[in-house]
């Protein structure tokens, strides 16, 4: 039985589809079998960042209104055969789909698949509540920004009310020479408001514009950039390993004290 | 008239209406009546209860109450009762005369709210009463109260106490950063550049204004 994991915001541009691409890669890369679900139906994304854009013939809309077979919706990856896209309709809005629709189909997909990951939109409407319908547990984006951490602050609120008990954080874009400036908030700044569970820091890269724009991901080749590594080291998390947050600062003394916050689950 | 008499709260054994202390008998049955008549698809069948505060109620005044409700609404009543029959036992303490020589000044009792848990944006509390909350109260989040707030954390988000006009009601926190206080009608907002204190404070009203003082331990 697999688990299916919703990778969420509320702010819209904190890359949150940025990380699911890189998350599935990853998990893949582990052995696992990964589908990405596009949620954000009316403004599809993933599909353009996967690079698979050309290769839809039927979405999410089409499975759920049952004119077409999950497995024929599910386009294959270029270079991974066990990383699976579900893209979003383009034509359609949120509100052509359901909460228990989602929900169904996650139970079908976990059959089958080791991690479905949902891609949320932006926002705390329809959308949002379709995405986290059928999800066991939820990954927050965030950048260091005080509008992005109060999004993410409601939406932690919201999940919490909708009772999946399960979420971590990810802090997208850390500039580790702007915060040493004190021109940006700091992890622990951040951790000191949301008081959730880090999962990992992603460093901000123009390693990943470029892929992004070339349809790749950085975390497939995680030795060749700062957030590919990022992205790998969040992956082991999720599968259970302990591995420290990655040290942007160079500095002992810094290091210690991040550990105090991340705790044992590193 | 009142903006409103009655107030809802669900609970885990159904819904309670509390009647508000300063409301006449014939305002809480026209609001009840009306706020019944918007929600009742919403309560369906559950069960109610009547907290009808320190009233002491007639018998024609307990039938127009449960015929309200079984006009407008398909609740369906366990019981009307005064909250000082019911409450703690501080109050029964006191009736009996045990704690005569007690000077009770500085005593207030009344209902109140307990969250064991943060606030986050977005979220709203209202309640006729003391709310005492053992977390945070993030940026975003609001709390509306009749009486005091107590926070056991960082209040950053917004705390109304005496929301009923009360101005001598305070707000308590750990670390009280809020972004705006409001004692009754008295309001007051954080500076735009104040750092976090570092030890706990409470809020009060002193000549029309909102004064913030350290809580010292003697």
């Amino acid at each position: 039985m697999g688990e299916v994991i919703v990778i969420t915001s509320g702010k819209g541009g904190v890359g949150k589809t940025t990380t699911t691409a890189n998350l599935g890669v990853g998990l893949v890369l582990a052995k696992k079998k990964v589908v990405l679900i596009d949620a954000d139906i009316g403004l599809r994304n993933l599909d353009v960042v996967m690079g698979l854009e050309n290769r839809i013939v039927y979405d999410l809309v089409d499975v759920v209104e049952g004119h077409c077979r999950v497995k024929q919706a599910l386009i294959r990856d270029k270079r991974f055969e066990n990383l699976f896209l579900l893209p979003a309709a383009q034509t359609r809005d949120k509100n052509a789909v359901s909460p228990e629709q989602m929900k169904k189909l996650s139970l079908e997909l976990k059959e089958e698949y080791d991690f479905i990951l949902v891609d949320c939109p932006a926002g705390i409407e329809q959308g949002f509540r379709n995405a986290i319908a059928g999800a066991d547990r939820a990954l927050i984006v965030t950048t260091p920004e005080v509008s992005a951490v109060r999004d993410a602050d409601r939406i932690i609120g919201l999940l919490e009310a909708a009772e999946i008990k399960t979420f971590h954080l990810i802090i997208n874009r850390l500039r580790p020479e702007m915060v040493k400036r004190g021109d940006m908030l700091d992890i622990d700044d951040i951790l000191e408001i949301l008081a959730i569970d880090l999962i990992g820091v992603i460093p901000d890269d123009e390693k990943i514009i470029i892929s992004t724009n070339r349809g790749e991901q950085v975390a497939a080749n995680a030795n060749d950039s700062p957030a590919g590594k990022a992205y790998t080291n969040i992956v082991r998390r999720l599968l259970g390993e302990t591995v420290p947050i990655m040290d942007f600062y160079q500095n002992q003394s810094f290091f210690s004290r991040l550990k105090k916050f991340i705790g044992l689950g590193g | 008239m009142n903006k409103y008499a009655v107030e809802f709260k669900g609970t885990k054994e159904g819904v309670t209406i509390y009647c508000l202390e300063d409301a006449d008998f014939a305002e809480i049955l026209s609001d009840l009546a009306a706020k019944l008549q918007q929600r009742s698809s919403f309560f369906g069948d559950a069960t109610v209860s009547i907290d009808v505060g320190n009233r002491e109620l007639t018998d024609e005044e307990r039938e127009a109450l449960m015929e309200t409700i079984t006009k407008n609404s398909r609740l369906r009543l366990k019981d009307i009762f005064s909250s000082q029959e019911r409450g703690p036992a501080v109050t029964s303490a006191k009736r009996q005369g045990e704690m005569e020589d007690l000077a009770l000044d500085g005593f207030t009792e009344g209902r109140a709210l307990v969250i064991k848990r943060t606030l986050r944006s977005g979220q709203y509390i209202r309640f006729p009463g003391h709310v005492i909350v053992l977390g945070d109260v993030n940026p975003g989040a609001e709390i509306a109260a009749d009486g005091d707030i107590y926070v056991f954390g960082t209040l950053r988000g917004i705390a109304h106490a005496g929301m009923n006009g009360d101005r001598t009601a305070s707000v308590v926190a750990l670390r009280l950063a809020p972004t705006q206080l409001r004692i009754a009608d008295i309001i007051s907002r954080a500076p735009d550049h104040a750092d976090l204190p570092d030890q706990p404070e409470y809020a009060y009203v002193q000549d029309l204004r909102i004064m913030i003082a350290a809580i010292t331990a003697k």
